[in-house]
């Protein structure tokens, strides 16, 4: 049930450079546009030739640049859900679900196409054309076609990236679903954290074109190895640290100095804090508290949606324009609202179990 | 009206397009998705006979052909005669000068099917011969009719090339434009009108109906 991957590829100006394995439990590919995602999956589907490498699934070789193999795409049983779906035009759900099973004995045929079609709920559109479906039946599709040819792993490039929001949640249930029962190994490629945060249990993190991070994804997002995996996974805050004799850490670019729970033995090149772990308080927990890492912040802009606020915030002194701002902070309405109204300056915490320490 | 020579016309485009629509495919197909560097030399090749003046092409077919040289001395040991002034020779003349016309549509066409569809057929396990014809040749099926009818209709419009490579024997190569010019030169007006207008005509419901249907082939799957 394992995929190892191991492979080099040099294209014009950019160089492909890969290593990790995947398992039973679906594993995400993050990272930012051209960190090298989707040559990754394409060169494991065997539409890109790699330079220099290996990939293995399941003890199958379907890549060696050193033995000489590289089996055709066509054989490797590699189930591949297009970004944009590749639906054929030309052909009906069932006959594009049916597509792959064309040395498939008719009987067996129809039973694999009528339970894709049962489990994506297509049935009703089994006739139809893929023009005449939405965004979201054209990704069912795409992926019963995918899973009809009962793939040794499945990969997933951006599934939801060409669907409205509303229809996310949805599928992506959906999908969670499917890939429970999937007995082959999934790799899920995505941009979105939260996205692949849910459908995963594992993360590989690449960018520019090497794997920066690779593990569960509760340690990943918990302590980034790197500057680079923190912003891959979705961190907003960071600045340059220096460690003060008494053991605390002067955050150079905010201008405070913090506890840090964290056990640390390098020297701290970054201190980083997420978004939604800043807490803000009214101004009376500056005189109350000053052991923590608590200190007077004023605002200088702020985002509204539904249920959350951002505020874009600065430790010591007052913004002097909107854009002048060290920290962002995500914090829920209903405590917004306790403070909103209150004089500046307002109370910052950035607890000591929260900020973490980043190498150089 | 000359209907020898009109049906020599007919019999000549139906072959040259037949010709086409089997060498053409294969061919568009290399032109389309080779990554040869040199490619570019094949397709300055095929395309030749759109700059090329009929009368240079089948000077060299002429030459060519003849017994003087190799291919129409292979021919000819071959065949017991030479191609020049024959049915056959008029095939290759006609097959050589119309060959643009078919590859270029077909080409187009391919180029045209959405490059992730075909990667999407590998991945299901499809041959490259099977995505031919269950994906490229369906999507590009617009490309393909319109070569082979532009191959059609210009086999039946040629001059130049005929007439260097076939000369005039009636019913032999005297093809429907020849005998439209020898009418002209005999000054027989009448004959020269009627057998142009006929030809006119035919053309035109010809491309009219293979257009006219196959707009509606295509747009089958495209219907809400």
């Amino acid at each position: 049930m394992s995929l190892e991957v191991a492979i080099e590829k040099n294209v014009a100006g950019f160089r492909l450079a890969v290593e990790f394995t995947a398992d039973g439990a679906p594993a995400g590919l993050l990272g930012p546009s051209g960190s090298g995602k989707t040559m990754t999956l394409r060169a494991i589907a065997g539409l890109e030739t790699p330079n220099r490498g290996r990939i293995v699934l399941q003890g199958r070789v379907l890549f060696d640049s050193e033995q000489g193999i590289n089996v055709p795409a066509r054989a490797r049983r590699i189930g591949l859900l297009f970004q944009n779906y590749a639906l054929f035009p030309h052909l009906t759900v069932t006959e594009n679900i049916a597509f792959g099973l064309r040395q498939v004995p008719d009987a067996e045929k129809n039973r694999r196409v009528a339970q894709q079609l049962a489990a994506a709920h297509l049935d009703w559109l089994s006739e139809r054309y893929p023009a005449t479906l939405s965004g979201g039946e054209q990704q069912r599709v795409a992926l019963a076609r995918a899973l009809a040819i009962e793939p040794a792993a499945l990969l997933l490039d951006e599934p939801f990236s060409a669907l409205d929001t509303h229809l996310r949640s949805a599928l992506e249930r959906q999908l969670r679903e499917t890939l429970e029962s999937y007995r082959g190994s999934t790799l899920f490629v995505s941009h979105n954290l939260e996205e692949a945060y849910r459908v995963c249990e594992k993360l590989v993190v690449l960018a520019n074109g090497s794997v920066a991070a690779q593990g569960s994804k509760e340690e990943i997002f918990r302590h980034p190895p790197t500057l680079e995996v923190a912003r891959v996974t979705g961190c907003k805050n960071y600045s340059r640290a220096r460690r003060v004799p008494d053991g605390r850490v002067e955050a150079l670019d905010w201008g405070c100095t913090l506890r840090v729970a964290q056990q640390f033995a390098k020297p701290p090149g970054h201190v980083a804090i997420r978004a939604n772990h800043i807490r803000v308080h009214p101004p009376q927990k500056l005189n109350l508290e000053n052991s923590g890492n608590v200190f007077p912040c004023w605002l200088a802009a702020m985002t509204e949606t539904p249920f959350r606020v951002t505020l874009d915030l600065r430790i010591g002194a007052p913004p002097t324009n909107p854009a002048d701002f060290q920290l962002q902070a995500e914090v829920f309405k209903q405590e917004w609202e306790s403070y909103r109204n209150l004089p500046q300056p307002w109370a910052i915490e950035l607890a000591a179990d929260r900020v973490f320490l980043l190498p150089d | 009206m000359n209907w020898e020579a009109i049906e020599l016309s007919l019999k000549l485009a139906v072959c040259v397009a037949g010709i086409l629509l089997a060498a053409g495919l294969p061919i568009a197909y290399w032109v389309t998705f080779s990554r040869w560097r040199w490619k570019f030399l094949v397709e300055a090749i095929v395309a030749l006979p759109l700059v090329l003046p009929p009368t240079v092409l089948g000077y060299y077919l002429l030459v060519g052909l003849g017994p003087r040289h190799f291919a129409g001395r292979v021919w000819q040991s071959w065949f017991g005669h030479t191609l020049p002034f024959t049915f056959g020779g008029l095939l290759v003349a006609s097959v050589l000068y119309s060959l643009p016309f078919a590859v270029q549509p077909i080409s187009a066409g391919f180029e045209g099917v959405d490059r992730r569809l075909i990667e999407a057929s590998w991945t299901l396990g499809a041959s490259r011969l099977a995505t031919f014809f269950r994906v490229i040749l369906p999507l590009s099926a617009a490309g393909a009719v319109t070569g082979i009818v532009l191959s059609f209709a210009h086999t039946i419009g040629e001059f130049g090339v005929v007439l260097m490579v076939g000369g005039n024997i009636p019913g032999v190569t005297r093809t429907v434009s020849i005998d439209i010019y020898d009418q002209v030169q005999a000054a027989n007006y009448d004959v020269a009108n009627r057998t142009a207008l006929v030809l006119l005509l035919f053309s035109f419901l010809v491309l009219t109906t293979i257009y006219g249907t196959n707009r509606r082939a295509l747009s089958i799957w495209r219907r809400a």
